[in-house]
């Protein structure tokens, strides 16, 4: 059971609220006037006090809420006299509540038995429907509320905290990278250290016996002043080995210092490291909520519900001390009041029912919450009816879900995940026998949206059990890291179930569909969604099984490079439109990382490129012409004389950039230059001859050369046309029309 | 994409191929030495893909994609950085961007409206028939 300090401090601060709710409101209700607003706010303010005070089980605080929210509740009606003078009732009645606050506050528990007097006073009002006064006068200020010690943030504070402290990690990251670099190379360091030394030694030692020649003299005169006898002979080689020796002495004790630096150096970024991580689960605990808060609030509605219909319920619930982040505690409390009223709907049977068929007169909803590492997995059982399978299977048949053969090959827990399915169970047709299919399909987007997941059990006219996986918080997301086409992309791994390795699946690229475990599981190529190629041949692969709420689907990638918790950036609105992203991660080095949005990639007709349409230029050329000249003059004018004819224009400075350009661009002409630095337009006709592909390209040179010999020259290597400079439109307009390159002047 | 000024006096020349552009100097919040840029799969081809920018990635944009005009050398490619409407986007510059100021009235050819090319290239969500599609 959720710890009850941690409730009522809870409760404490809500009540500090609605306090000052309704003193504010017994304000305006006096120096204004009795608006309906007001007293309707005040109404609310006793009603969610009610209830929060009888969640802690303060029994007094609730009965005093109670009845001040009944004589709201008749003067909201007008049976009560709206005047200022019922207001001194009032303010004894939230008196008393303050006084009671204050005595849990300070003992955590209600010590001051009721004033009778003032309750009976009160229920007298609400019957014979007239304001009566206490014999005392009533006091004219507020006691003070206890002091709480602690203050409102606003979440968005937090959240961005929460991005600096990312910046940080990265950094961190960063750092941690740049450290083992630092790590190796004083290895590196050490070991060439240690094997100049050992060098050194060897070297001197060798040295130190062999016998010294006549030849080598010495020149030091500290030695030479010695004569044969009085000192070891010594020759400059023996002094230069002695002190290359006592350098790399000093050396190797530099490098063990450095050593020594470099392990402090990473103990140090190792305690930063640690100091950051439990920074970060600090901050991240502020926003954390216990779930059973939720809980104790959702089974209060339920148990209403239940009232409502006849049906008398248990409700049990374990774990809710765990917490979940505020944000996942908003969002999760439409899907599980859903869940439950379902179960109450169509699950629990009447007491007669129930009775009838052996079971106790009261339903029973557990309502479990555990902790699976960083995620938390809520379990709402009812033992009810049960989802009869049978019928879930026939509806998918009707509703073209599914046919009768897929039937066969798949697991009662998938066909049951059918019940998700939008439309698959509307409020028209709900069906008391076939189960609940009703809105089921909102909350399993609400879990989605929670990066979630949701898996449904049931045993006929026993049991049904929803299972709610969801990330405890959701600033950091578990991602499994992936390579493809040397990119590297990650994956939210909540909804990876298992990784296999190729090898066991070798026709998976034909089939597409592989054979796991009985089950078959269809799959998708990572390389050809998103490079849309096939080409080479995959030896080595990785098959990621994902889970989408019992649905199973594989998806095959280049490699896995491991897994990852980071905060998943937004790509923004300009790039908001690649909605298979959810977005992007950095990694330690700053490389980004695309999020796969992995329910994106398994849709039907996921089509992952997008049409791409350009308003900028019509693309409606009659010819597309390669200038080919290092002028840039010439290469501007031809271009606009071209271009005004509506034809494409290529420009290449050199014979070498218009190969280039024609390795990847369609030309129907080509107009070049002779004389070019780089390659000259020669070599360049000559290398276009030679080409297959390009033998029968007209060729136009353009040139100022104008002699017969480089005309010849020109057209020997296989030039279609020359022109000497300057050009002229009309000659060049003729040229191309004789190449078919300009057609239909008509319009 | 010839416009006329009226407010904006100081403009930040950049250049493709042998076109040079003009952009309000206003917008132009960074420029960057193109050492890297990682490509976004899926994105049209005139988004050359992503430059990590502190902590961040700004989308690089490269315009001789859009207007077609030939590249002559990749040698000087630098990254603008704008802010439109508290957004960054990049474009690719093949000379190093310098500023110069015009007078008022003068008509300036090659203008480039930082709002309009940003609504014009950001990347559009692809329209589907079918919502909260589910898996089948």
């Amino acid at each position: 059971m959720i710890d009850q300090t941690e409730l009522i401090k809870y409760f404490l601060l809500e009540s500090e609220d609605y306090i000052n709710t309704l003193i504010e409101g017994l304000e305006d209700l006096e120096n204004k006037s009795f608006s309906q607003e007001t007293l309707e706010a005040l109404y609310r303010a006793t009603h969610t006090l009610k209830g929060s005070a009888s969640i802690v089980k303060f029994n007094k605080i609730a009965t005093l809420a109670h009845k001040l929210e009944d004589l709201f509740e008749a003067i909201i009606n007008k049976e009560i006299q709206q005047d200022i003078s019922i207001l001194n009732i009032v303010r004894r009645i939230v008196n008393s509540i303050i006084s009671l606050i204050n005595e849990v506050s300070q003992y955590n528990e209600e010590r001051t038995e009721l004033d009778s007097n003032l309750v009976n006073l009160i229920d007298e009002i609400i019957r014979k429907k007239v304001i009566l006064q206490m014999e005392k006068e009533a006091q004219e200020t507020y006691a003070a509320l206890p002091v709480i010690n602690s203050v409102r943030v606003d979440l968005s504070i937090i959240d961005n905290i929460l991005d600096i402290l990312g910046e940080i990690i990265v950094q961190k990251n960063i750092i941690n990278d740049r450290e083992k670099e630092l790590k190796s190379l004083v290895e590196e360091i050490l070991k060439s250290g240690k094997k100049l030394f050992s060098e050194i030694i060897s070297f001197s030692d060798r040295y130190w016996l062999s016998p010294l020649t006549d030849k080598s003299k010495v020149l030091d005169t500290f030695f030479t002043d010695f004569s044969d006898l009085e000192f070891d002979k010594y020759d400059e080689y023996h002094i230069f080995t002695r002190k290359i020796a006592e350098i790399t002495n000093d050396i190797n004790e530099g490098l063990n210092e450095l050593i020594s630096f470099s392990e402090n150096l990473s103990s140090n970024f190792k305690n930063l490291g640690k100091e950051i991580i439990s920074l970060k689960d600090n901050l991240l605990s502020i926003r954390m909520l216990p779930i059973g808060r939720l809980l104790n609030k959702i089974s209060e509605a339920i148990k209403d519900t239940a009232n409502n219909l006849g049906k008398h319920i248990n409700i049990e619930i374990k774990g809710g001390d765990i917490k979940i982040d505020k944000p996942v505690f908003d969002l999760l409390y439409e899907p599980l009041i859903h869940i439950l009223r379902n179960a109450i709907d169509h699950g629990i049977e009447t007491p007669e029912q129930r009775l009838a068929f052996g079971k106790s007169e009261k339903g029973n909803i557990k309502l479990h919450v555990k902790k699976e590492g960083k995620y938390v997995v809520i379990s709402i059982t009812d033992d009810g009816k049960g989802i009869d399978i049978e019928k879930v299977k026939e509806r998918a048949i009707n509703k073209g879900l599914l046919n009768k053969e897929q039937i066969h090959y798949m697991s009662n827990e998938e066909i049951l995940s059918y019940i998700f399915v939008p439309g698959f169970s509307t409020s028209e047709d709900v069906d008391f026998q076939s189960g609940r299919g009703m809105g089921l399909n909102i909350v399993k987007t609400a879990i989605t949206k929670l990066k979630g997941t949701i898996e449904v059990f049931s045993e006929i006219q026993k049991q049904t059990t929803f299972t709610i996986k969801i990330p405890q918080s959701l600033s950091i997301t578990n991602l499994l890291i992936f390579k493809s086409s040397d990119l590297e992309f990650a994956v939210p791994i909540n909804y990876i179930e298992e990784i296999l390795t190729i090898e066991d699946f070798p026709d998976v690229k034909n089939e597409r569909l592989i054979n796991h475990k009985n089950r078959f599981i269809p799959i998708k190529i990572f390389s050809e969604l998103y490079f849309s190629s096939n080409g080479k041949p995959l030896e080595k692969g990785y098959i990621i099984i994902f889970n989408f709420s019992g649905i199973r689907k594989a998806l095959l990638v280049d490699d896995i490079l491991g897994q990852e918790e980071a905060a998943i950036y937004s790509l923004g609105k300009f790039l908001e439109g690649l909605n298979q992203y959810l977005g992007y991660v950095l990694s330690a080095k700053g490389t980004p990382r695309f999020v796969i949005d992995p329910i994106k990639i398994f849709e039907e007709e996921f089509i992952f490129t997008l049409p791409i349409t350009l308003t900028f230029e019509s693309t409606s050329y009659t010819g597309r012409v390669l200038v080919v000249d290092d002028s840039i003059s010439v290469r501007k004018s031809l271009q606009t004389l071209l271009e005004a004819k509506n034809l494409k224009v290529y420009t290449a400075k050199d014979g070498l950039e218009a190969l280039n350009i024609l390795e990847d661009k369609n030309v129907d002409i080509i107009i070049t230059d002779l004389e070019m630095p780089v390659m000259h337009g020669y070599e360049l006709i000559n290398r276009l001859r030679k080409d297959i592909r390009f033998k029968d390209l007209p060729i136009i040179v353009l040139t100022s050369r104008g002699t017969k010999k480089h005309q010849e020259k020109a057209i020997d290597l296989g030039a279609d046309g020359f022109l000497v400079k300057p050009f002229d439109e009309k000659t060049i307009t003729e040229l191309l029309n004789n190449f078919n390159i300009i057609k239909n002047q008509i319009f | 994409m010839s416009e006329e000024i009226r407010e904006e006096k100081h403009f930040c020349v950049f250049g493709i191929g042998e076109r040079e552009f003009l952009i309000p100097k206003e917008s132009v919040i960074q420029i960057l030495d193109v050492t890297k840029i990682f490509p976004i799969p899926g994105s049209p081809d005139y988004i050359v893909g992503a430059l990590p920018v502190r902590g961040k990635i700004v989308p690089a944009i490269d315009l001789a994609k859009v207007y077609n005009i030939e590249r002559i050398n990749y040698s000087e490619n630098k990254l603008l950085v704008l802010d439109v409407e508290g957004e960054k986007i990049g474009i690719l510059s093949d000379i190093t961007p310098f500023f110069v100021s015009f007078d008022k009235e003068i008509m300036v050819d090659d203008y480039l409206d930082p709002k309009k090319l940003y609504e014009e290239l950001k990347i559009k969500q692809p329209s589907s028939n079918k919502k909260n599609e589910t898996l089948s």
